[in-house]
């Protein structure tokens, strides 16, 4: 049963296409009634008075719950476990201050959907404004330096010896390149938006809860309800899309929860997309400042890596920009990373797709184009000079790198040395035509995971975990996984996951559910193996009754010894068992102290620019990957593909627009916050090296959820360089600022 | 949303002369839309689907396109594709196949601005709320119109048809309840001046029947250029409808409009007039687009327009009538 590596159709698929796959929104419970959230119009101040009189007179309507007759909820900060992450850190509805634009204010429950929101709409809110700053430009002037960024110092500094400061490093250096780049905010925008199906039973609660951590939220959940862990049970099979803003706890399941348990009713509340602008999270906007220092011959003396991020004055999170790119990728002996934060009246932020590194990398390696560009040397050539070996801060090795074979490959398959590198040289009728290049890199993260086996009479084995499902393909990587661990097909294993109840398994992010829950499947169906065997040879009515354990042997799912060939539903089925269990764990251990873990990437591609109105389209993409082990080509494709839409989109298209005097949100919808459609997708070429990492686990597998993106919108960027001979640093990359400095293009 | 009452109107008769407090529909694709986030409150729904203003027809020196039929209907017929491919062109890239195949002629010359200010019932705008304030002056206005703004609005006019129709000299047919009317598309739309709530020259309970567009042989030489952000599904920042009736490698005639610039659909006679008795030549149509910006006033998100607008145009000109060596 080789089923790793191969290309196999997603186990859930035929669910989710005929549209049994029942997400959390799609719950109907007897007696349920519907919340609608209520967010504020203004960005700060204080709430002066809401009538409900009209609202509350409205059909349908159960209850409105606003700061003057509140639902308790204890907040997040004060109840704060360890391993809890809240989206929110203040608790809603305590108290009538205004801390951003949408924030939620008010909770209506009616018998409908849209009795609940038309009954929202009649709730008459007097404000007490005050003058807020909304945007990172207007907020420098109140930047700081936080304790700690992504693990690490606001500042770290790495400097060779003899050398007292970076800035001495930088006037030694022979070539410098010096550059400011500017991402805005940018939001999630999964397909299915965030909702919350709550019921209670007594005092047990189960909550049908959109998220990429049924077990965090089950704890974050029961601190601000102020219940039992026990009590708290959050289901979640399915997820139409997360990347990132399902990661953690936002106001809106509480809430679900508490009107529930108050009504003695199930509460569904469905966000709208709209809400969901304010809601649950986004990716801040960042401002970064990349120095770079060379000798003549092109190799780095110093990487200096400035970033200023915004983050709600609420709510602490910084877009580790410079932390988890300028610390990782190069080899010099001077770098310098630094770090503040920006804070504003607006929504919190989040962990958005590769957080800090998909900025980073687009400051980062556009820089180091620049620096190619300054040097004559080729862009590739530049990267392998500086080729980092071990890992710069610890000077640890990696536990396994191919970065230059993903850059050798890809310029091979991309036809990267018929590249012109004169700007403006490659033209096909009035489209100007670059070809640009950029690395990926993302951590390598993995945790704790315990998987269960289960061999079942009726001929399946079901494997479950805690872990999700976000559209990754989990669902797949657990069959395959477990049917390769104990030779039965694919069709005949059972994946369960997304319930707290389960075995756990880390929350869906960081790029580690495969990486974690993987080596728990082989050990479960280790596990569950032995105890089959033990289970055959104990009993009497086993056809193995009495032999040695180390007699019997297993093997795609039958079990052999003394010349008898029985298969493990028979031997169930024969003892009147249902099924026989075994669990297994993971944990990294102490290879984490010895090597740096990182995955790996080049990316290649063509960008056309009209010389006349200057719009950029993406034309042709490659992209080499050196991802350890793949378990699934078929999803992990997917995976990657799906990450460099979102490049393409990061790089050309997605800005969130904040009115700059209010605070308000001018495109909270999917007609005005553009993504890519099919149109501006080229085929995308993806190649995975495969080879697998196993100092990391023995499957040597590393995640791929968030490194597609990475130097996605640098590539874009680079190749518009090379197409046009402007050097656009500030995201997404329009018309306009192809055609202001492009004077006389035509 | 709020509740509204809604009537199948079974003749043209029984639609015409419904109050001010009603609406038609045929498509809905915009005013469902603007119905539920309360920017648009009908009390009450006139369903016009069952009249009979459908046919795309040319006869007697005219084409005429029924009120009723849908955008993705009329830009598939070969006689529109063959005879005005700027018509046809500028249907195709309006919105997504699934809206095109919704949304009706009429309806989408009567579609509302995108400006984020008119559409979110939480900020004033002086179109949907009279004098209550344009916030897109000193805020987003990066789609917004650098022609035709008053004081009190600079929204842009979203149709590409329209921009297409109004180049080609097409007239709207009207019923009401004083009778038919036809007027040029051109009057039908409305500067905003200091009343942008009143968007179109049509009375109460006056229903658009159809489209008539004059048929010469030389629209035949005729293109829509759209510039937009993103390649599908999206309006447009700029673009352009051009025809030219050419003689040899000489301009006899044209018709040119804008969109995306306009806060309605901007047509640029000048431009023509300059080309008229001209070789073509990229220089000749640089040129003539120069004119385009006349009178343009950019707001702060929007300069790049002047640029895009002169561009778009020579794009288009060049694209329809040769003249780059």
């Amino acid at each position: 049963m080789n089923n790793v590596g191969q290309s196999i159709d997603r186990v859930d698929g035929k669910l989710k296409v005929t549209g049994r796959a029942r997400y959390s929104g799609d719950r109907s419970l007897p007696g349920l009634c519907y919340g609608y959230l209520l967010q504020s119009s203004i960005a700060k101040g204080k709430i002066q008075s809401m009538d409900v009189s009209a609202a509350k007179s409205s059909p349908g309507v159960i209850a409105i719950f606003t700061p003057f007759n509140p639902l308790k909820i204890y907040s997040p900060a004060q109840a704060g476990e360890e391993g809890m992450i809240s989206g929110d850190m203040i608790p809603l509805l305590q108290d009538p201050t205004v801390d951003y634009f949408g924030q939620t204010i008010g909770f209506v429950v009616a018998e409908t959907f849209e009795q609940a929101r038309d009954a929202a709409r009649l709730v008459k809110t007097e404000y007490q404004a005050q003058p807020a700053i909304v945007e990172l430009q207007a907020g420098l002037g109140q930047a700081y330096a936080p304790k700690s960024v992504s693990g690490m110092g606001a500042t770290v500094s790495i400097l060779s010896d003899g050398v007292t400061s970076i800035d001495e490093a930088l006037r030694s250096a022979q070539v410098l390149v010096s550059a400011t780049y500017n991402n805005p905010i940018e939001h999630h925008n999964p397909m299915e938006p965030h909702a919350a199906t709550a019921v209670w039973n007594g005092d047990q609660l189960t909550i049908y809860d959109a998220t990429q951590w049924v077990q965090g939220q089950q704890r974050n959940l029961a601190a601000v309800l102020g219940v039992d862990e026990a009590n708290v049970r959050v289901l979640c099979p399915f997820v139409g899309g997360a990347f990132g803003c399902k990661g953690s706890m936002w106001m809106h399941s509480p809430l679900t929860a508490a009107a529930a348990r108050r009504l003695n009713r199930p509460v569904k509340t469905v966000l709208t997309r709209e809400q969901m602008y304010t809601g649950v999270g986004h990716r801040p906007s960042v401002r970064q400042t990349v120095t770079l220092g060379a000798t003549e011959q092109g190799e780095l003396t110093v990487v200096k890596h400035e970033v200023f991020s915004s983050s709600s004055r609420v709510k602490f999170f910084a877009e580790a920009a410079a932390h988890r790119t300028s610390l990782a990728l190069y080899k010099s002996p001077n770098i310098l990373v630094t770090h503040e934060i920006v804070p504003l009246d607006f929504a919190p932020g989040t962990f958005m797709r590769a957080p800090g590194v998909a900025p980073g990398m687009f400051a980062l390696e556009s820089a180091m184009d620049e620096l190619a560009v300054k040097l004559g040397v080729d862009p590739v050539e530049l990267r392998l000079r500086n080729y980092a070996t071990v890992d710069p801060v610890h000077k640890l090795p990696w536990s396994s790198k191919h970065l230059d074979e993903c850059y050798r490959v890809g310029a091979d398959k991309f036809g990267w040395s018929r590249r012109n590198p004169e700007p403006k040289s490659n033209r096909d009728g009035d489209w100007l035509v670059g070809h640009g290049m950029a690395t990926a890199l993302y951590p390598a993260h993995r945790s704790y995971a315990e998987v269960k086996v289960r061999f079942q009479s009726d001929g399946n084995v079901s494997v479950s975990a805690a872990t999700h499902d976000l559209g990754t393909g989990m669902y797949t990587v657990l069959a395959i996984v477990a049917s390769e661990a104990l030779g039965i097909p694919v069709e005949r294993i059972w994946p369960v996951l997304g319930d707290s109840g389960l075995t756990p398994a880390p929350v869906a992010g960081g790029s580690q559910s495969t990486a974690s829950v993987s080596p728990a499947v082989v050990a479960a169906a280790d596990s569950a193996t032995k105890k089959l065997i033990s289970l055959a040879v104990s009993s009497t009515k086993s056809p193995f009754s009495g032999m040695k354990v180390s007699d019997v042997s297993y093997a795609n799912g039958v079990l052999q010894a003394g010349g008898k060939s029985v298969s493990f539903e028979s031997v169930l089925s024969g003892l009147d068992r249902s099924a026989v269990e075994g669990s297994g764990t993971a944990s990294p251990g102490e290879e984490e102290h010895k090597y740096g873990f990182l995955s790996f990437g080049a990316q290649f591609c063509e960008v056309r620019v009209n010389e006349w109105t200057a719009e950029a389209r993406v034309t042709r993409f490659t992209s080499v990957m050196d991802v350890g082990t793949v378990v699934n080509q078929k999803t992990a494709r997917s995976q990657v593909i799906g990450g460099i839409v979102f490049g393409i989109g990061m790089g050309l298209l997605e800005a969130t627009k904040v009115d700059p005097n209010s605070g308000w949100i001018a495109n909270r919808n999917l007609a005005e916050y553009l993504v890519p459609t099919n149109a501006d997708v080229p085929h995308i070429d993806v190649e995975f090296l495969n080879i697998p990492d196993i100092t990391f686990n023995s499957l040597g597998v590393r995640g791929i959820g968030e490194i597609g993106i990475a130097g996605v919108p640098a590539a874009i960027a680079n190749a518009i360089f090379n197409a046009t001979g402007t050097r656009v640093r500030d995201l997404p990359i329009t018309p306009e600022s192809l055609l202001v400095e492009q004077k006389g293009m035509a | 949303m709020k509740a509204f009452s809604y009537k199948l109107a079974g003749s043209t008769d029984e639609a015409i002369g419904t109050g001010t407090q009603s609406a038609f529909i045929a498509g809905g694709t915009n005013l469902v839309d603007l119905m539920k986030i309360d920017v648009m409150e009908p009390k009450e729904l006139v369903d016009i689907n069952q009249l009979p203003m459908r046919g795309v027809t040319i006869d007697n020196g005219v084409l005429r396109i029924g009120a009723l039929e849908k955008m993705a209907y009329v830009a598939e017929q070969p006689e529109v594709v063959q005879n005005f491919p700027v018509i046809s062109q500028a249907l195709l890239k309006s919105a997504s196949a699934q809206l095109r195949n919704m949304a009706s002629i009429g309806g989408n010359l009567m579609q509302r601005t995108r400006c984020a200010y008119f559409r979110d019932v939480l900020m004033p705008c002086n179109k949907r709320v009279a004098e209550s304030g344009c916030p897109a002056f000193a805020g987003e206005n990066r789609m917004h119109a650098i022609l035709g703004a008053s004081n009190a609005c600079c929204a842009t006019h979203p149709s590409d048809l329209a921009v297409a129709l109004v180049a080609l000299d097409a007239s709207i047919n009207l019923q009401g309840p004083k009778g038919t009317r036809s007027i040029k598309l051109e009057d039908f739309y409305l500067l905003p001046e200091d009343n942008p709530g009143r968007e179109h020259a049509i009375e109460p309970g006056e229903l658009i029947t159809g489209v008539t567009v004059p048929h010469t042989n030389w629209y035949r030489r005729s293109a829509y250029l759209k510039i937009r952000d993103r390649e599908s599904y999206e309006f447009a920042i700029c673009s352009a409808a051009v025809a030219l009736d050419m003689d040899g490698l000489n301009i006899r005639d044209a018709r040119i409009a804008a969109g995306g610039v306009g806060t309605k659909p901007w047509r640029l006679p000048e431009i023509a007039q300059a080309l008229i008795g001209k070789r073509v030549s990229q220089e000749t149509f640089e040129q003539a687009a120069e004119i385009a910006a006349k009178g343009a006033r950019p707001l702060s998100q929007n300069g790049f327009k002047l640029t895009l607008l002169k561009r778009t145009l020579t794009r288009a000109l060049v694209h329809v009538g040769g003249g780059v060596a």
